[in-house]
């Protein structure tokens, strides 16, 4: 058992360290949902020619703070039909998945929650958790948007968490390692996972906008036909609970498991440097690689339009299943093949990177005119009957 | 030092575990509320393993690979029957277990 | 004060919590409710493991279970509209007689559970993730293939099974 600092008992200590590390993780989250609402506003103001919020505050900076109190201060209300139980219970289901998430997230060196061996294998485990509470909203509202919401959501989610998964593991196969810790400290030079293994990069990518609902995978909530998805029937901090607390989480974790993965994570210049200069540096490096991320990805909602239900599935199922499944196979034979160098492997990913963005444009030709062949028949096929 | 669990209470919470599930597949007519029963029963054989193999250190970890395979049939297990109730409700519209009669003769 | 007893106090919750939940997925009239129930005793059957040091067991538990399995069912909850009925009719015409069986089958068996003693030399928790592994892909290699078959096949058929037409 840890001995406290200043003679504290280390029975009190322990629940006193829980206390303090729940306190800032939660200051952290919300803090981040704030930041990171204020910045998505702000950018896609700027891509579409608008200001965007500059009312409460310089250049409008305290224009989502304004939004919290009022969000917090708004009344609890409930659709009369709604199962109240299930319906209180989904946003925290929701909700602390994403939160035990930060546990394991190398934020500099030395500065973790705890470095669990299967750390990788936790996120995901957390990762899938959420969509529970997805599935439980859309039944508790009681209303056939959220159901649907709710259902797209599920299908959504369990489908590109394979390619997702099958991504990390190409990454742990390269490392050697599912500890977050290790993996970052595996990539010290300038030479990091992203130039070994890119095509998993891509691929966990793509899945991990689909696992977080942004554009252009937000089906479940697409306000255009779905009213909200799950959320129509959330207001106040419920809604602010499900949708700006965890959706914004679930993005910087899912751009915190980018960077650490592929990118190195804290690993930067200067973070040898000293005690204290070290995980400050670190701490930078980190918090620029992760909201880098994040803004290519408010980017690509600011400029994608929304995919349909069945062009997201059979993309899941039909390229990027396949394609991930390939790239493990490629990966794993290759490193056995070769246990000293890293070089081929990442030749072999390279270039099937490029088959699969060179592949693209001729596979959606070749649908495309299969599709007009078959709309020409059935126009000819029509025609006497008429 | 802290105090060990007995082996024992870890293996009779599974037989309790199983049994509350044999008797759910026994009384109840929902065929989802069967399949999720059956689930329980998989999960208690769960507990069993991976409490022996932990504890009565025989054979090394070896007990917790056969947890991996009860994942794996209870995967396949929840698909297939998910799939026979939806075909069966296709049919006719109900999931009560004793109201689909078709095959007696 | 000292933490000599957290062991025997989180097994009793989590013990509590799994007997309970489990009794609650077979009372339950709500078929949602039983599926929550389920996912609720998957929960804390995860705790259970990491309990007994199995952190990996754990962690596939809540990824299978909970994440996949729990919502594969909720699924089919929502394709099969439940009518509202009284709370008797959610039971067997034989319910009596299957609950005295699973009670009379229980008691032996909890008898003889209560009996087992552990070996003396209870492995340190935590790193249960490379034995795990290392005995998958050598000694049970063939049973893994084996499993994966088993999937697929378990997938072609639920495909064929539902299909239209």
């Amino acid at each position: 058992m840890v001995p406290g600092p200043l003679g504290l008992d280390p029975f009190v200590w322990l629940f006193l360290r829980l206390l303090i590390a729940v306190v800032l993780a939660l200051v952290l989250i919300l803090n981040g949902a704030l930041v990171l609402i204020y910045l998505e506003r702000k950018i896609q103001a700027t891509m579409q020619d608008r200001i965007g919020p500059y009312h409460v505050g310089p250049f409008g900076l305290l224009q989502t703070f304004a939004d919290a109190l009022k969000l917090i201060a708004k009344e609890d209300f409930r659709a009369g039909q709604t199962d109240t139980a299930f319906f209180i219970a989904a946003p925290a289901l929701v909700f602390s998945p994403m939160l035990a998430s930060f546990v394991v997230i190398p934020f500099a060196p030395g500065i973790v929650g705890a470095d669990l061996n299967i750390g990788l294998l936790y996120l995901a485990t957390l990762g899938s958790m959420g969509v529970l509470g997805i599935v439980i909203a859309g039944w508790a509202s009681n209303n056939k948007y959220s159901l649907v919401g709710g259902l797209r959501s599920a299908g959504q989610l369990i489908s590109y968490e394979v390619p997702g998964i099958l991504s990390l593991v190409t990454a742990v196969l390269v490392v050697g390692s599912l500890s977050m810790v290790r993996i970052a400290e595996s990539q010290p030079g300038p030479f990091t996972n992203i130039f070994v293994i890119p095509l998993a990069f891509v691929t966990y990518f793509i899945a991990a906008l689909a696992e977080t609902n942004r554009t252009p995978f937000d089906l479940p909530e697409a306000e255009s036909e779905l009213v909200a998805g799950y959320l129509t029937e959330y207001s106040g901090m419920r809604w602010g609970t499900m949708l700006a607390l965890t959706e914004y989480g679930n993005v910087t974790i899912v751009c915190a498991i980018m960077s650490t993965l592929w990118f190195g994570g804290w690993q930067g210049p200067g973070v040898d440097s000293g005690p204290v200069t070290g995980p400050v540096l670190g701490l930078l490096w980190f918090t620029l690689k992760t909201y880098a991320f994040i803004l290519v990805f408010m980017w690509i909602r600011a400029t994608l339009p929304r995919l349909r239900i069945d062009q997201l599935m059979s993309f899941c199922w039909k390229l990027l299943i396949p394609l991930t499944l390939l790239n493990l196979a490629v990966t794993a034979t290759l490193l056995i093949a070769f246990p000293e160098t890293k070089v081929p492997v990442a030749i072999a990913n390279w270039i099937l990177l490029g088959a699969f963005v060179l592949g693209l444009p001729l596979i959606q030709q070749r649908r495309l005119r299969r599709i007009r062949a078959r709309l020409r028949e059935r126009t000819i096929a029509a025609a006497p009957a008429s | 030092m802290t105090t060990l669990v007995p082996l024992g209470a870890f293996i009779a919470l599974s037989a309790a575990l199983f049994f509350i599930g044999m008797a759910g597949v026994l009384v109840r007519r929902n065929a989802i509320v069967i399949l999720m029963c059956v689930e329980l029963m998989l999960n208690a054989t769960n507990l069993a393993f991976v409490a022996f193999s932990r504890r009565l250190g025989l054979l090394d970890e070896r007990g917790s690979v056969f947890v991996v395979f009860v994942f794996v049939v209870a995967a396949a297990e929840v698909a297939v029957g998910l799939a026979i109730v939806l075909a069966a409700y296709r049919n006719r519209p109900t999931v009560d277990v004793d109201e689909v009669t078709e095959m007696k003769g | 004060m000292s933490l000599d007893l957290i062991e025997p106090i989180l097994f009793g919750l989590l013990a509590l919590a799994i007997v309970g939940a489990g009794l609650g997925v077979v009372l339950a009239g709500r078929i949602t409710t039983s599926a929550l129930l389920m996912a609720f005793t998957f929960l804390n059957m995860a705790g259970m493991f990491v309990l007994l040091g199995a952190e990996t067991i754990a962690a596939f538990q809540i990824l299978i279970y909970v994440g996949a399995i729990t919502v594969l069912i909720l699924y089919g909850v929502m394709f099969t509209p439940q009518g509202p009925r009284a709370y008797g009719l959610f039971f067997q015409k034989q319910t009596t007689v299957g609950a005295v069986i699973a009670a009379l089958a229980a008691l032996p068996v909890m008898a003889v559970a209560f009996a087992f003693r552990d070996a003396g030399n209870v492995p340190p928790r935590g790193g249960d993730l490379v034995p795990l592994a290392s005995s998958i892909f050598t000694d049970f290699a063939f049973p893994f293939e084996a499993a994966s078959v088993l999937l697929l096949a378990a997938m072609i058929g639920a495909i064929v099974l539902v299909k239209r037409e």
